[in-house]
């Protein structure tokens, strides 16, 4: 019988939709730039020496963002996860905030700091620049992953080797190789991410390969050259994922933590202070500043920019919020159907477990997604997704389903498998176990996924700037569009505002997981 | 006639055969340990019996009825009016201690529900815990709470597999002793699985003691005592 004990065609169902809306599309697009766009040899030969140039530069700015933030993630997780520091809580969650906002957000806020005080923005406008904001935007991911191996060593590991050696030793030959696979996943992971970005990039004026691509698709309509420049970004992606698969399939990625597992706890006061005046350094630099930096240009003119400001995002509020709201129920659901897939039934018995598919599509820059999508859906008989919000939700879905799958897919192999089997035994009907069950077990992380699913389908540029239905009104693109031309105070209005209402959306859920984290959820006494 | 019987079975994890042509009877109304070292495959009968495994051939019989056969489940766990104690214990977390124990009586009239859960309840003396949940819970109420949800549904077969394996040995006197008053009050035959001799020569009535998937001895526990298996003889000692 092994593991499996549900059978639910639904999870296959969603499996096909999901290679039938987003994979296919994808596979389309890539393909259609070797036979329908012209003969194979003929798109070759327009990748020049500078696109290779430009692809080598995109990865070193890439791998550079990705070794200092897992190295600072790193440290924070330690801090957070390892040691007595004092506000442990506040610090875990403030620090969290530069990775539920729109990477553009710091980057106007930087760029502000720059001007008022050196009246010039040449050094942050710069691959330095794209460096700096980047590695604060993504830190945080590879804090949470970090922090989550962290919490996750058994203390008796740790103890073992301080009864026969130091605590250097200790740390250098026990701790740090046991959370190597989240150190290499968290590197991977930010780097799909960074090369992805086009938001920061684009706003400093530095061109890297996804804005190369994305001028070549919407300037130029060169869309064999966009589409081949996607192509060559894809397989970067792609092979360094499936090259560490295994160890991002290990890493306890985004786990939400049980309640009453303790980790070792190291509580010398010197690592103790050094550990606060990291965390504080780190959240002074990564949200404190740029928050005041914003708040005084959106307010030095007195309060006209901020009301125009707001005038002009009002309209964008109920759309964006309603269309995130729909795009992180839609993840979660595919997220689950992953998770379901890949841990509760018998992976023998199932060619549906679609977890590399969500993994590649997760590794695909966003700008592809959309180019991809795009390209797929402008044809008749399919138009009517062209034209509507569903192209943008299948865009949310195709990016975001592997977190929502990761996520919930660690709480599931939280909860021992014998609870399932004592239900079995008890004669419990699988709905009823599903219901009864499961779905209390792991509340708080359906719960988790839906949020994180929500603030990032709210901030998501790359996919929707390329996808987005004539006329409608999408916050971060009516940010992005207007900031192109309009003066700072007005920029870092917009922005103040997308900060703030983001944070407000962070709070809210804040609450309302309190409850579903006291009540549900699988806890290991 | 025994109430459980395995014949010839062969089973497997993967490439790893862990019983080849097994065949065990157990008689009724009686407890029976199943001793053997870790991984000579005691937990995998347990689980065989209790439908958790389907064997890759031989039959399962439960009450002259065979329950699985040959890869093919026939009867279901749930089915088999069998109990199961897991080492974890696998007490639902988010439900109380009354919920665990009604959870199985999901069909059953509420009232009806109630008199069966606080008759268990009464049984073991948790009436005072019925709202607790398992984390509020010492190492022995969990115990106690485990057996109950299994003996609510009345079951002929009660399975458990080492269900003392992680608590102290004072605690394990006062398990072990509700364990007798249970065979005593109910109409049940008990399959207990432990590595620990001691603990099967307190309660057990009848002993089989498997070793790398076979049986190397069985019988009652004076029998076993005196058994000149060379390999009983070194399992006793250690």
């Amino acid at each position: 019988m092994g593991r499996k004990l549900i059978k639910h065609p639904v999870s296959t169902g969603i499996y096909l939709l999901f290679i039938l809306l987003i994979v296919v599309p994808v596979v389309y697009t890539v393909g259609s730039a070797f036979i329908s766009d012209g003969s194979l040899g003929k798109n070759i030969r327009l990748l020049d020496k500078e696109t290779f140039l430009l692809l080598g530069k995109s990865i070193l700015i890439a791998l550079i963002i990705a070794l200092l933030s897992t190295l600072s993630g790193t440290v924070l997780g330690f801090s957070l996860y390892k040691t007595r520091v004092k506000f442990q809580g506040f610090f875990k969650v403030a620090l969290l905030i530069p990775l539920f906002v729109s990477p553009y957000i710091p980057a106007v806020a930087w760029k502000d700091l720059f001007f008022t005080v050196f009246h010039t923005t040449n050094f942050i406008s710069s691959n330095t620049g794209v460096i700096f904001v980047l590695t604060t935007v993504f830190t945080p991911l590879s804090m949470l992953i970090t922090g989550s191996a962290f919490a996750a060593i058994d203390t008796r590991l740790e103890e073992s080797g301080l009864m026969i050696t130091k605590f250097g030793n200790v740390i250098v030959k026990i701790v740090l190789p046991l959370i190597k696979p989240a150190v290499l996943s968290s590197f991977i992971l930010v780097f799909i991410f960074s090369i992805s970005e086009f938001s920061v990039p684009a706003f400093f004026g530095v061109r890297v390969f996804t804005t190369e691509i994305f001028t070549q698709f919407s300037a130029f309509y060169n869309h064999s050259l966009a589409i081949l420049q996607s192509a060559l970004l894809i397989l970067v992606c792609v092979i360094l994922l499936l090259s560490e698969k295994k160890y991002i399939a290990d890493a306890p990625f985004l786990s939400v933590s049980s309640k009453g597992t303790s980790s070792k706890r190291y509580g010398k006061p010197v690592i103790n202070k050094l550990s606060f005046l990291f965390l504080s350094v780190w959240l002074f630099i990564s949200v404190i500043l740029p928050l005041i930096v914003l708040l005084m240009q959106s307010f030095k003119d007195g309060t006209a920019s901020i009301v125009k400001a707001f005038e002009l995002l009002l309209p964008t509020f109920g759309s964006s919020a309603g269309l995130a709201f729909a795009g992180a129920v839609l993840i979660v659901i595919v997220g689950f159907a992953a998770a379901y897939n890949s841990t509760i039934k018998n992976k023998k018995e199932t060619i549906k477990s679609f977890d590399p598919l969500l993994l590649i599509v997760f590794a695909i820059p966003s700008t592809i997604l959309g180019i991809s999508l795009i390209k797929f859906y402008n044809h008749p008989g399919v138009d009517f997704i062209y034209s509507s919000f569903a192209i943008i939700l299948i865009g949310y879905v195709g990016k975001f389903s592997f977190i929502s799958a990761k996520l919930v897919e660690n709480a599931i192999k939280q909860i021992p498998f014998s609870l399932f089997e004592a239900a079995q035994i008890e004669g419990i009907s699988s709905s009823v176990g599903l219901r009864k069950i499961l779905f209390p077990l792991i509340a708080p992380a359906l719960f988790a996924a839906f949020i994180i699913a929500f603030i990032f389908s709210m901030s998501e540029l790359g996919t929707t700037i390329m996808v987005y239905p004539p006329g409608s009104d999408i916050l971060p693109i009516k940010v992005y569009t207007i900031m192109a031309n309009a003066p700072q105070s007005l920029t870092s209005s917009m922005t103040l505002i997308v900060f703030l209402l983001t944070l407000l959306f962070i709070s809210g859920f804040y609450f309302i997981a309190k409850p579903v984290v006291k009540n549900y959820g699988y806890a290991n006494d | 006639m025994p109430m459980i019987e395995l014949q010839n079975i062969d089973h497997s994890y993967g490439n790893k055969s862990v019983l080849e042509n097994f065949s065990l009877k157990i008689g009724s109304n009686g407890l029976t340990c199943l001793l053997g070292s870790s991984g000579c495959g005691k937990t995998t009968v347990l689980r065989l019996i209790a439908g958790l495994e389907i064997p890759k051939s031989g039959k399962v019989i439960i009450e002259n009825k065979i329950v699985s056969e040959n890869g093919k489940i026939i009867v279901p766990p749930h089915k088999r009016n069998t109990g199961f104690i897991f080492q974890d214990l696998a007490l639902w977390p988010h439900f109380t201690v009354y919920r665990n124990i009604a959870f199985g009586l999901i069909e059953q009239k509420e009232k009806d529900v109630k008199q069966s859960v606080y008759k268990m309840l009464e049984f073991f003396g948790l009436q005072s815990l019925a709202g607790k949940y398992p984390h509020q819970l010492s190492g022995g109420q969990k115990q106690l709470v485990a057996i109950s949800r299994s003996l609510v549904l009345n079951p002929t077969v009660l399975l458990m597999d080492e269900p003392l394996a992680n608590i102290d040995v004072k605690l394990k006197r006062k398990i072990l002793d509700h364990i007798i008053e249970l065979k005593r009050n109910f109409n049940i035959t008990i399959v207990y699985v432990t590595h620990d001799h001691r603990e099967a020569f307190a309660i057990a009535d009848n002993i089989v003691i498997m070793n790398e998937g076979k049986i190397e001895d069985a019988g009652t526990v004076e029998q076993i005592k005196r058994s000149g298996n060379q390999y009983v003889k070194y399992f006793l000692e250690y």
